[in-house]
């Protein structure tokens, strides 16, 4: 009982501190949610419910979900078409530089999302990579504008979080037996026809744990919309940077924020639920 | 075989998107022509000889709170995490998802709600939190500490439990065979979440915007700013050094401790 005990105060620092750091600073996050706005910086006393009905009420507000939502599915559709190709060469590879292509996929996604957002510039701007190699094929006779806008956030949030889908996918893909495709192939599919027929359907539980991972990721990104919409793409998160970082509306600002922290931590849990179904 | 030709082309050109950004960055580094246009018309070294003070500043911020956040990390999270998987606590499910409730937090949220709260420490104890690498550290340590708590918490799942048995029955005391024998063990773990939450805290940008600023300007939020406001080609050599040394560090770790523990899922 008192060895019990003695684990219990192992636990304690650690719980001091995420009281301090988290659970503390979100405790009081949503209080400032209750209260009403009284000028920047301040809030009215009085407890209310009047911020939550306001949001719900405001169409704009709905529209900025919605919004977010779209961008979330554009990101996990591009992703699924690009990632699906490779998690499957990466799981049936016999190669021996297959620990190199892991990290090529790995270390992308931890060099700071700052400093990949600044690498795209150079490719995406008017006088940029793909638009000097689309005008010099005579594909396009006006630059694309590929940043500064939706465009840019979406290419900059797929190549942040297509790893993290790409290696869900792998890693279910490499479950499934070999057997099994090469028994479709001798039935008289083709390679194409058993990936869709045999392959996908298998995948299914790594499909939706892996696109509801995206999907979280994306709707509650900050840095990349920031950086790769130029300041003119407002989605939640820099819709809650706005209200609190430069209209000091803590109120508004705070109701946002719990609105997007409900729907992120009940998409986590979702993404979660799916990916201990498939283990 | 067109097929197999197909996708080694296609999964060659995802491959190429993957690291684009950063051959980018460090192509551009060397770059002495006009601002971003493509062909680079000449190549220099001089921006590698002139990176801004400030970002050097910055630079040393953002590794002082990547630091101070990985050892709060480690020293609370490892004790954590043993207590949690042979604690036999009480509530232990819900007191491992209190531990690792952050980590589905987006980081914008967290950043805002640290903010606000480090007002309010102000306002009540006239201590000043905001704009300090202290209040880094704190604001941080939210994700640091779960991500070592995970790493930790995995790293004894896949460990065999009879060989700490075996150094007891030898005669080891509890302490011993728990330094000479657990704990090396469970070192790559505790090595590869520290790495990670290293790499988490000095890759954020909303926590360190809301808290930091000032004389604790991380490096993030400060190419944040110069990208937004006065972009200019001479940060590009000290991002392309940060880069190189980042990709080399995860190539490290992967070879000393395999690649899986890096893969959990981060906001950013």
């Amino acid at each position: 009982m008192a060895l019990k005990r003695a684990w219990g105060f192992l636990l304690l620092p650690a719980l001091a501190v995420l009281a301090a750091a988290f659970l503390m600073p979100l405790a009081n996050l949503g209080m400032k949610s209750l209260h009403l706005f009284a000028g920047p910086g301040r809030e009215q006393p009085g407890l209310t419910l009047e911020n939550y009905i306001a949001f719900l009420e405001d169409p704009f507000n709905w529209g900025l979900l919605g919004w977010t939502s779209l961008l979330g599915l554009l990101v996990v559709g591009i992703s699924l078409v690009l990632g699906l190709p490779v998690a499957y060469f990466l799981a049936r590879t016999k190669t021996r530089w297959r620990p190199v292509l892991f990290l090529l996929v790995i270390a992308p996604m931890l060099v700071s999302v700052v400093i990949r957002n600044l690498g795209w510039i150079p490719i995406l701007s008017e006088s940029g990579v793909v638009n000097s190699l689309l005008i010099a094929l005579g594909l396009v006779s006006q630059p694309l504008k590929l940043f500064n806008n939706l465009a840019g956030v979406v290419i900059g949030l797929v190549h942040a979080f297509l790893p993290f889908l790409i290696l869900t996918l792998a890693t279910v893909i490499q479950r499934i037996d070999p057997q099994i495709e090469e028994a479709s192939i001798n039935l008289g599919a083709g390679p194409f026809e058993t990936f869709c027929r045999v392959v996908l359907p298998l995948t299914r539980p790594g499909l939706i744990a892996g696109s509801l991972i995206v999907f979280t990721l994306a709707v509650s990104a900050y840095t990349t919309p920031a950086v790769m919409g130029g300041g003119r793409v407002l989605v939640m998160s820099t819709y809650v940077q706005q209200q609190i970082g430069t209209l000091l509306d803590y109120a508004t600002g705070a109701t946002v924020a719990i609105v997007l922290l409900v729907w992120g931590a009940f998409l986590s849990i979702l993404a979660l639920r799916f990916s201990k179904a498939e283990a | 075989m067109i097929g197999r030709l197909g996708l080694r082309v296609a999964v060659a050109l995802v491959f190429l998107f993957m690291i684009a950004p950063i051959l980018s960055v460090m192509v551009w580094s060397f770059s002495g022509g006009r601002l971003f246009v493509f062909p680079p018309s000449a190549w220099t070294l001089k921006w590698y000889g002139s990176i801004p003070p400030a970002f050097l500043a910055a630079l040393k911020v953002s590794l002082l709170t990547a630091i101070g956040a990985t050892v709060v990390g480690v020293a609370v999270g490892v004790p954590a995490a043993l207590a949690l998987v042979r604690g036999a606590l009480p509530f232990s499910r819900a007191l491992s998802a209190i531990c690792l409730s952050p980590l589905m937090v987006p980081g914008l949220v967290i950043g805002v709600a640290s903010f606000q709260f480090m007002n309010v420490i102000f306002d009540v104890f006239r201590l000043s939190l905001l704009e300090s690498v202290p209040g880094l550290i704190l604001g941080h340590a939210a994700f640091t500490v779960p991500f070592v708590i995970r790493a930790v918490i995995a790293g004894q799942v896949q460990y065999d439990a009879a060989i700490e048995e075996a150094a007891l029955s030898l005669g080891a005391t509890p302490l011993r065979a728990f330094f000479t024998v657990t704990l090396p063990m469970l070192a790559p773990a505790v090595a590869s979440g520290a790495i990670f939450a290293f790499l988490m805290s000095f890759d954020d940008v909303p926590v360190a915007l809301f808290v930091g600023g000032g004389s604790a300007t991380t490096l993030p939020v400060l190419i944040l700013n110069s990208v937004q406001f006065n972009f200019s080609p001479d940060i590009l050599a000290l991002c392309s050094i940060v880069a190189g040394a980042i990709v080399l560090l995860v190539a490290l770790c992967s070879r000393l401790f395999g690649l899986d523990k890096f893969t959990g899922p981060s906001h950013s």
